[in-house]
């Protein structure tokens, strides 16, 4: 639910609850000067006809009105004091039965008691407080309709700005190089929304920075004793040493390549990440795989691999060109290494993609996992782990879809240039 | 052939002289900032090996003052970052060559041998050794006159072992030579036993010596005098 429904159905609910106690208040109130006014107009007729009597010592002549009249009788009780009550009389002036308010005393003329009553209709009573609860009622359907209306105009223009930041917060990615800079707002509710967002993205900013220069220097800083172990190992090759001694040694180079290879691999991971590359260079795709094919010639050759090649020639990218032989050489690289011997390696190059599909003894991999870093299919493999989270980083930014498929036996990745 | 090395890390100062000198060059040293521009103004170097994060100063400001000043030494700079901008910005700057760190000291003098090649007007494209002749330019090698038909991985292959002769050079190393960095097949060199015990039938069938030694198949030898 919306605020403003949550909102709305709250106002309108209170609305209607004080305006109806208002009304059953204000019908009371009115209802009781109604009737008082009545008891006084009935009062008043009471006092005339006494003061008449006691001037002529006689009854008036009696005037009935559409809604006054007036009985008299002769009566042989006496009232002590005048008597009000409701009742439902007949008017003989409107020739129907009519609830009426009534006043009744005894007077005395020359002797004889009368019982007097004087009726006073409440039609016109009643009709005013029909008209007076219509218009309550009326007053508050049109104030309802106002306050919706108001509400739904103006309350969607006051909380656009909200709706402006939700949309910078979901576009909003921490390796994006700049935080949050959401603009002042003349309500401060949402100015302090936008300060804080601001403020936090700023810090997490510089935190975030902070441990990439931390990944990024710590990397580098390990190159150099890393660059001393490997002089050191290649001058003790040159000692005139044992075949066990030079089989350590080499074990230590293995290990420091190893090292040196994940360092690049990570340091290049967060390289992508945290630069600006502009794809303003015309890579020419076809002939950089030709060549770097060409390149790892033996290397398919070692493992007894078939190639397949079906290159379209001349096709450019807008690109860039490091980033492009990075992508290919992972992608190239990883299927030489998990190709079984004697396998097929199928190369495409079109217009809209690079395929690169090869034989596979075991099943496929986990679709979820393949781009994560650090993840090999089997443990024991010789590579980093980082090989096709790189080509898949390189592919987010540069905007395209990198995908794995498995299919008759075959791993193919694919990369699309468009999406 | 003058060589200045331009690195503070001690050890590894000490290895890349070690090794330099004993291929031949005649290394000086200078461990930060002022010291290399010291004797930069002072000296002309055939090719200087630069670190580019250096105390006092960085190796990038040696570069722009060799460019201001118009001076031709070669320059390789050893980085311990892989950067592709400082790369760019490093070869901008005038730069030969870049080698990231940990290199092979093997490569490294295969790299400043090109350079001063490279560097050198006066017709110095020619490597004889033995009875190797090896014209760089037009990257042809003779064996007692005899032409030899080498594949390109071939010549590079035996470009590498006649710069780093009388060395052991590891599988490792080689085979990083030759198929780059992104080259990690660590567990299976056999592609590479078979390039030399190729290269080394050439050299015997174009009558040269068996000069390639194998080092327990762990490493390889060139032997020449």
């Amino acid at each position: 639910m919306k605020l403003f429904t949550k909102y709305n159905r709250i106002s309108i609910a209170a609305t209607i609850f004080t305006f109806v106690l208002g009304s059953i208040a204000f019908y009371f109130v009115l209802d009781y000067v109604l009737t008082r006014q009545l008891k006084e107009t009935l009062r008043s007729e009471q006092f005339e006809i006494i003061h008449f009597v006691e001037e002529h010592h006689t009854l008036p002549e009696i005037q009935n009105t559409r809604h006054q009249w007036i009985t008299v009788e002769k009566s042989t009780t006496i009232l002590a004091k005048p008597l009000f009550k409701n009742a439902e009389t007949f008017n003989p002036g409107e020739n129907e039965l009519e609830s009426v308010k009534q006043l009744a005393f005894t007077i005395d003329v020359a002797g004889q008691h009368f019982l007097i009553t004087v009726n006073k209709s409440k039609g016109e009573t009643e009709d005013l407080l029909k008209l007076i609860i219509l218009v309550t009622v009326g007053m508050i359907a049109l104030i309802l309709l106002f306050n919706f209306i108001i509400n739904r105009k103006l309350v969607n223009r006051i909380w656009q700005p909200f709706y402006t930041t939700i949309d910078h917060i979901k576009t909003y990615h921490i390796s994006n190089r700049q935080p949050l800079q959401l603009s002042n707002e003349p309500i401060e509710e949402l100015n302090l929304l936008n300060e804080s967002l601001n403020t936090m993205t700023q810090s997490i900013h510089q935190d975030y920075q902070a441990l990439k220069s931390f990944t990024e220097n710590a990397s580098h800083e390990m190159q150099t004793p890393l660059a001393v172990i490997r002089s050191k190992t290649e001058m003790l090759l040159q000692e005139n040493i044992s075949e066990e001694a030079m089989k350590q040694i080499i074990g230590i180079e293995d290990g420091i390549q190893k090292l040196s290879r994940l360092h690049q691999s990570l340091l290049l991971l967060t390289k992508i990440e945290n630069t600006q590359f502009t794809f303003n260079e015309n890579v020419e795709m076809s002939e950089l795989l030709s060549q770097k094919i060409e390149e790892k010639k033996e290397l398919f050759e070692s493992k007894h691999l078939t190639i397949e090649k079906n290159i379209q020639p001349f096709i450019t990218l807008q690109f860039h060109q490091q980033l492009a032989e990075i992508l290919i050489n992972n992608l190239l690289s990883n299927t030489i290494r998990y190709t079984p011997e004697n396998g097929i390696v199928t190369i495409e190059l079109d217009e809209e993609k690079l395929m690169v599909r090869n034989t596979a003894t075991e099943n496929s991999l986990d679709v979820e996992k393949i781009f994560q870093r650090f993840y090999k299919a089997q443990q024991n493999q010789e590579g980093t782990g980082l090989g096709l989270a790189i080509v898949k980083e390189i592919g987010r930014i540069a905007g395209f879809q990198v995908q794995y498929l498995f299919h008759n036996q075959h791993h193919i990745f694919t990369i699309y240039f468009k999406q | 052939m003058k060589l200045l090395i331009v690195e503070d890390e001690l050890a590894l100062k000490e290895s890349l002289i070690e090794y330099l000198s004993a291929s031949g060059y005649l290394c000086e040293s200078a461990a930060n900032f002022n010291e290399a521009v010291e004797k930069i103004e002072l000296y002309d170097y055939d090719c200087i090996v630069l670190d580019i994060m250096l105390p006092g100063g960085s190796g990038l400001q040696i570069l722009q003052y060799l460019k201001d000043n118009k001076k031709t030494d070669g320059v390789i700079i050893v980085s311990a970052k892989n950067a592709l901008e400082d790369k760019i910005k490093g070869i901008e700057l005038g730069a030969d060559d870049y080698l990231t760190k940990p290199f092979h000291l093997s490569e490294l003098s295969v790299r400043i041998a090109a350079i001063i090649r490279r560097k050198q007007f006066n017709g110095q494209s020619f490597i004889e050794h033995d009875f190797f002749y090896i014209d760089t330019i037009a990257k042809t090698v003779k064996v007692n006159n005899k032409i030899l038909d080498l594949t390109q991985k071939e010549y590079q292959l035996l470009l590498f072992f006649i710069i780093n002769k009388n060395r052991v050079l590891s599988k490792n190393a080689i085979a990083q030579h030759l198929w780059g960095d992104d080259m990690d097949y660590a567990d299976n060199y056999d592609f590479l036993y078979t390039h030399i015990k190729n290269l080394r039938k050439k050299i015997i069938n174009a009558g040269g010596d068996d000069c390639i030694k194998s080092m327990y198949r762990e490493g390889y030898k060139m032997m020449l005098s």
